[in-house]
């Protein structure tokens, strides 16, 4: 929450899908960034087609880097009553609440946000709708309305937000623009004028730093931007929640570049092209959610035998089966490590955050090249979907490792053995029609030469060569540093993805008063830099494991590599996992 | 009595009494309390305690929101009725939400009062009536030397002895009919006079004011006997006036308030009044009488709570019971139940 120093602030922006919540929220997101605030922004959006259902844009805007999105919101604008209800639950002690304080009808009793403001509690009534049938002659641009009331209110420079509507409208005519603006100085006016300030929160027209290098980016944003920056040759895919809008990205943009997007019949499919790129020596993926990545999970054997570099990003929702497509969750990583027949190692890579989305989905070609191995890149809906302020890196800095890519030597001609048996486990490989380096490529185990064998003595060797590809990585891939005091540990906190950010803010709370916690935060999360986290888990005489899923499934596989008990946190809130849970864990073990 | 929902309008003394009693008489119902203001229950006593940072806001607070929730009592804060339907027993809200009662008490207050000849400076005064006032006359303070206090009614000279032991300068016109609807004699005119003199006070008897004039550093206020009194703010406390507007077109029977019989009730008999805004019938005076203060109004919600529980409560009045300052008695109407 907001101090005297510091600004950080959560809004929920809440409406009926349609009523431009949404929109709006991705104004306030870009006019903060570019007066140098971080946010952090998730939108929650019903699974049906628009006009059904709760949209909810959340923001978190603070003048310091933000780890979540914020549990509780400090203020909640209301653009559609009954579902703004049904958000009262999210808001934090003495949250603001913006609602149309003249909506067309009465309604009766507590059908009306208004009703709810309760002691704690500040109410700001502005007539939206009258406001915006001055400004647009409609109803619509009551989103606009309150992004100028939001301004007025909490003294939001105004001139960054009417630049954002004014960018987001630039395609339109000059006079929609105009007309957008209109309702954002009518609400903002209105705010000056007619409301008086009974709140705590004053962004007080300061700039912390105009940034004009700030990109404001989703996770899927930025694995997008990875694929055409990795040199992507073939996209292949069937839309699915939340990936598809990776699709939608790279369908416009990777023509431009040379390459294909082919949206296949099913996910079967789209990972059979994808394999057949990387087969074919280009560089290819899918992107797909947990439904999609079942379907995929024998063609992923055919590619950890074959030994085909392809890429799968996986953004995880709530399962199993269709399960919550618009709902986030941890819950695919079994399926990503464990999925399929036999013995099946395959790299899987977890992002912390949007800039990481972007540079391991770059690291994932590499490691998929380098190691002619399936390398999965699990990302989730909070993840793919959440914008952030981020500069995009410059280069690569080295930090997840440097691979490179083993090709087969033409000369090499009639004693070429695609599947080499070698110390580090990686065959040196070919491009199929490369003369002289012609091999059969299949899903049967099959010797150096990839002829079918199926002995017990060559599949032990074979299986043991794709094995030894984990040690190779492991020496390649920085072991995770771990985070928090040196020494021993109260409590050791593990974990992964997307709710790294939400562990690490647990850590610096907790770590802010006495206790002695540290963070053990792998983006490698199979296989495991088993070393480092039997070094972490001795020096923490608490051990939790903190996961978006119901199961503990990164805690199961913590368990068998450090043989102790494990504190599991583990949440399936359909959002983010809260740092409360985290702390009240850690708290309850520490001192 | 499962099916009651009493609905309250005002949470001030008056209303958060006869909450009480209600809550205590009737454990089943619901109570709603409806408040224009955004603040929880507030000693309004205090306030030129917070003006002069003698407390906090947090200070002022008689019951924390976590109260009515403990008492399930519905606290609706920063919401306005805009007009009642006596007949179908529906209040409208400002915000377009019909809520629904079977028994009222209105205990809406009162406004800061202007009087008409002062009509025409109001922009220049600065009121005191509830915290929102206090805020803004306590950031107009900071900075400022003199304080014009035009009126005369308990508040102001309260609040002028604050004001002196902030150290500013008060100059203090008193005004015949600052504790309208009672009209000040001589005598205690007089008596205000020379107790605020001696508190350290300019006072101004049998003067007025014929011009404000905004200046850089405050106020330019030219009076009729002396030529001009520069003052960083002026200070108008002239009593209160009922804040009924919005049942003019409810068919309450209305004078300057709501008015009530000695139970309490009015011309609707399940509407009940108390507080500033009401007008009681008083037996002894044969007339109604407008009460005010704090604890009169506690005890006047009480006794409609009383007679909304089906009870048969009455004010009266004792006239030992009087506004004492230093001395200068007023009677102010305080009323006490009478079984």
């Amino acid at each position: 929450m907001t101090d005297r120093k510091h600004i950080d602030v959560t809004f929920r922006i809440c409406g009926a899908a349609g009523d431009g919540s949404l929109a709006a929220g991705s104004f306030l997101n870009h006019a903060a960034a570019r007066m140098g605030y971080h946010i952090m922004n998730i939108d929650l959006y019903p699974a049906e087609i628009r006009g059904f259902g709760k949209s909810v844009a959340h923001t978190r805007i603070s003048d310091r880097p933000v780890q979540t999105p914020g549990e509780l919101a400090d203020c909640l604008v209301a653009l559609n009553d009954p579902h703004a209800i049904s958000e009262l639950n999210t808001l934090a002690e003495g949250a603001v609440i913006l609602y149309d304080s003249n909506p067309p009808n009465y309604v009766e009793e507590d059908e009306a946000v208004a009703g709810f403001v309760e002691p704690g509690m500040i109410g700001y009534g502005v007539p939206l709708g009258e406001l915006s049938a001055i400004a647009t002659k409609s109803a619509r641009s009551r989103n606009i309305v309150s992004l100028g009331a939001l301004a007025g209110i909490f003294r939001i420079p105004a001139e960054y937000l009417r630049d954002a509507i004014r960018a987001r409208f630039s395609r339109k005519s000059a006079e929609i623009v105009e007309m957008n603006l209109r309702a954002f100085d009518l609400g903002h006016d209105y705010a000056r004028t007619e409301l008086v300030k009974a709140d705590a929160i004053d962004f007080g027209e300061r700039v912390p730093g105009a940034r004009d290098d700030v990109a404001v980016v989703s996770g899927n944003d930025a694995v997008a931007k990875a694929c055409l920056d990795a040199g992507v040759r073939l996209y292949a895919g069937y839309p699915i929640t939340p990936a598809t809008r990776i699709m939608e990205i790279l369908a416009k943009e990777l023509p431009k570049q040379g390459g294909v997007v082919v949206q296949t019949e099913d996910e079967i499919s789209a990972i059979g092209h994808a394999i057949g790129g990387g087969f074919a020596g280009k560089r290819s993926l899918t992107a797909t959610s947990g439904p999609g990545l079942s379907l995929m999970s024998e063609f992923l054997n055919l590619a950890v035998m074959a030994e085909v570099p392809v890429v799968v990003v996986n953004g995880q929702r709530g399962g199993p089966s269709t399960g919550l497509p618009t709902k986030t969750e941890q819950s695919d990583l079994n399926i990503a490590v464990f999925g399929g027949a036999g013995d099946s190692p395959r790299p899987v890579i977890a992002p912390a955050d949007v800039t990481e989305c972007y540079e391991l989905t770059v690291k994932a070609f590499e490691v998929a090249d380098a190691f002619q191995t399936p390398v999965i890149v699990l990302t989730d809906l909070f993840l793919g979907n959440r914008m952030e302020d981020i500069t995009w890196p410059e280069g690569d800095s080295g930090r997840w490792g440097r691979y490179e890519d083993r090709l087969a030597d033409p000369s090499d001609g009639e004693e070429y053995r695609r599947f080499e048996v070698t110390p580090d486990g990686v065959s040196p490989r070919s491009v199929p029609g490369t003369p002289g380096l012609y091999y059969p490529a299949t899903g049967l185990e099959h010797d150096e030469r990839g002829f079918p064998e199926y002995s017990p003595e060559n599949h032990l060797r074979m299986t043991e060569k794709r094995y030894r590809k984990f040690d190779t990585l492991r020496a390649l891939w920085p072991a995770p540093e771990p985070e928090g005091p040196d020494g021993d540990l109260e409590v050791g906190i593990i974990s992964w993805g997307s709710t790294i950010g939400t562990a690490r803010e647990a850590l610096g709370h907790l770590n802010a008063g006495e206790a002695r916690v540290g963070g053990f935060f792998p983006r490698l999360v199979w296989p495991l830099h088993n070393e480092a986290l039997r070094a972490f888990s001795a020096r923490s005489r608490v051990l939790i494991v903190a996961e978006g899923n119901h199961s503990g499934q990164l805690a199961n596989v913590v368990e068998s590599i450090v043989c102790r008990e494990i504190i599991r946190v583990t949440e399936i809130p359909a959002g983010p996992i809260s740092s409360r849970k985290i702390i009240e864990a850690a708290g309850g073990m520490s001192g | 009595m499962a099916s009651e929902h009493y609905v309250i309008i005002g949470n001030g003394a008056a209303a958060n009494g006869a909450a009480d009693i209600l809550r205590e008489g009737d454990p089943e119902s619901r109570i709603t309390l409806i408040s224009r203001e955004f603040f929880p229950f507030y000693n309004r006593h205090r306030l030129r305690f917070f003006i002069s940072d003698e407390v906090s806001e947090d200070e002022l607070v008689v019951r924390p929101p976590a109260h009515y929730r403990e008492q399930g009592v519905r606290l609706r804060l920063g919401q306005e009725v805009q007009r009642v339907d006596l007949k179908e027993k529906i209040l409208y809200l400002k915000h377009m939400e019909k809520v629904h009662y079977t028994r009222l008490l209105l205990c809406c207050g009162g406004w800061p009062r202007i009087p008409e000849v002062h009509y025409t400076y109001r922009q220049h005064f600065t009121v005191l009536k509830g915290l929102s006032h206090a805020r803004a006359f306590r950031e107009k303070l900071a900075g400022i030397k003199r304080v014009l206090m035009v009126g005369g009614d308990l508040i102001s000279v309260k609040m002028t002895d604050t004001l002196l032991r902030m150290g500013k300068e008060v100059v203090f016109m008193v005004d015949r009919d600052s504790f309208w609807p009672l009209t000040l004699t001589d005598e205690m005119r007089a008596g205000f006079a020379e107790r605020l003199t001696g508190h350290g006070a300019e006072v101004l008897v049998d003067d007025e004011i014929t011009g404000i004039v905004e200046v850089k550093s405050g106020y330019e206020v030219m009076t009729r006997r002396k030529e001009k009194i520069s003052c960083g703010l002026v200070g108008a406390f002239f009593g209160l006036v009922p804040k009924v507007e919005f049942l003019y077109s409810s068919g309450l029977d209305i004078d300057r308030g709501i008015l009530v019989d000695d139970h309490l009730r009015s011309s609707d008999p399940d509407v009940y009044a108390a507080g500033d805004c009401a007008q009681i019938w008083n037996p002894e005076l044969n007339n109604y009488w407008v009460s005010i203060g704090w604890e009169n109004a506690g005890i006047l919600g009480e006794v409609a709570a009383r007679n909304m529980l089906g009870e048969s409560a009455t004010a009266g009045t004792p006239k030992d019971r009087a506004l004492d300052y230093e001395g200068v008695k007023v009677n102010t109407s305080w009323w006490q139940i009478y079984d």
